[in-house]
């Protein structure tokens, strides 16, 4: 549709422009534009009040964190999870020695009371046997000798004079 | 004190001078420009969303953008079209936000809207037969513009309504002046059709 070339093209039919300008005495209620400007300053100064966005997140945060408590029952739940996850890492993990303390387990379950303990017979003795070359010869009187695991001992202190 | 300072200080009548004197931290000139502007754009965002409650939240949102984005104003146009600018601007968002229709809470005509010759015509008082209240004039007007999109809806009331001349929308929309023409033109024949009982025989 071509616009007509004329400024106002609703100028021919003024009845509307007439019934439009009737708006114009629509006012907002008495002393609003003098109560206005008040208004502005109040919600202005409201609005630098306001905090932003995450400091009223961290509050919250913050205030949350404040009035939360543990129960009693989480600790023991916690202790029971800690016991039954190291029961399981400790069957599953299979770089774990197993060799060693099965084979001492054994040994324990099937050795009696009476029997020397795997681990003290892997002890070796001191021997405390006289040296008795040393006492077969009388020719020579030298201080009584013992044998500790094939050297000679003294019982005499080397630092006596 | 107040009374000392408005004799020493008479009203300045430039806009210039204001919005210099604000960008400078005077914050007393910004609010003689709020003053001086409440009125004409109060009547921009009212008729353009015909709710008083929703018309005052906006208005008080323009004067906050204008105030924390007034040193970005370089003058290039004038503080008018750039108020009405961040108006319709800020009224469009808001329209284009609020899906829903809202009641209208359309405020009282001034009660001189009686004496004057072409609100008697179209209420055909000297016709008692055709006569029709204020308010249903008003109802019908606004559902007339309400039917309306919200750019034809800023076109005449700033046009129609509020009496600014082409050039001037133009530059506040940012838009052509054969645009504005244009919109008018498509916007008026609607209202025609909307408001037939009204059109002269």
């Amino acid at each position: 549709m071509n616009i007509p070339n004329e400024p106002n093209a609703f100028a021919g039919d003024e009845t509307m422009q007439r019934l439009l300008r009737l708006k114009r005495y629509e006012q907002p209620p008495e002393g609003y534009y003098e109560d206005f400007l008040s208004e502005f300053h109040h919600r202005q100064r409201a609005e630098l009040l306001r905090p932003s966005l995450t400091t009223l997140l961290l509050e919250r945060f913050a205030s949350w964190a404040a009035e939360f408590r543990v129960p009693a029952i989480a600790y023991a739940g916690a202790t029971a999870l800690a016991v039954v996850a190291s029961i399981g890492i400790l069957q599953v993990n299979p770089a774990a020695p197993t060799g060693a303390p099965a084979a001492y387990a054994v040994s324990y379950s099937q050795t009696p009371f009476s029997q020397t303990p795997v681990t003290i017979q892997k002890m070796q003795p001191v021997s405390l046997r006289v040296n008795t070359q040393a006492e077969g010869d009388s020719t020579r009187l030298l201080p009584t000798a013992y044998l500790l695991q094939g050297r000679s001992a003294n019982h005499e202190s080397p630092l006596s004079f | 004190m107040a009374r000392m300072t408005s004799e020493l200080e008479p009203p300045i009548n430039d806009d210039s001078e204001l919005v210099s004197r604000t960008q400078g931290g005077d914050p007393s000139a910004f609010d003689q420009l709020v003053i001086r502007y409440t009125p004409r754009l109060y009547g921009l965002i009212y008729n353009m969303t015909s709710n008083h409650e929703d018309t005052n939240d906006l208005l008080q949102d323009v004067f906050a953008k204008a105030y924390r984005s007034i040193c970005s104003f370089r003058g290039k146009s004038s503080f008018s079209t750039w108020m009405h600018s961040i108006s319709v601007n800020m009224t469009i968002n808001f329209l284009k936000k609020r899906k829903r229709r809202q009641h209208p809470s359309l405020n009282d005509p001034d009660s001189s809207i009686e004496n004057d010759p072409d609100f008697i015509a179209a209420t055909s008082q000297n016709d008692p037969l055709n006569a029709i209240s204020i308010h249903e004039l008003q109802n019908k007007l606004n559902a007339a513009l309400s039917r309306l999109s919200h750019d034809h809806r800023a076109v005449v009331t700033m046009f129609d309504i509020q009496g600014i001349p082409h050039a001037e929308i133009a530059k506040i929309l940012k838009i052509s002046e054969g645009t504005v023409r244009s919109r008018l033109f498509y916007a008026h024949r609607q209202l025609q059709n909307s408001l037939h009982e009204f059109k002269n025989p």
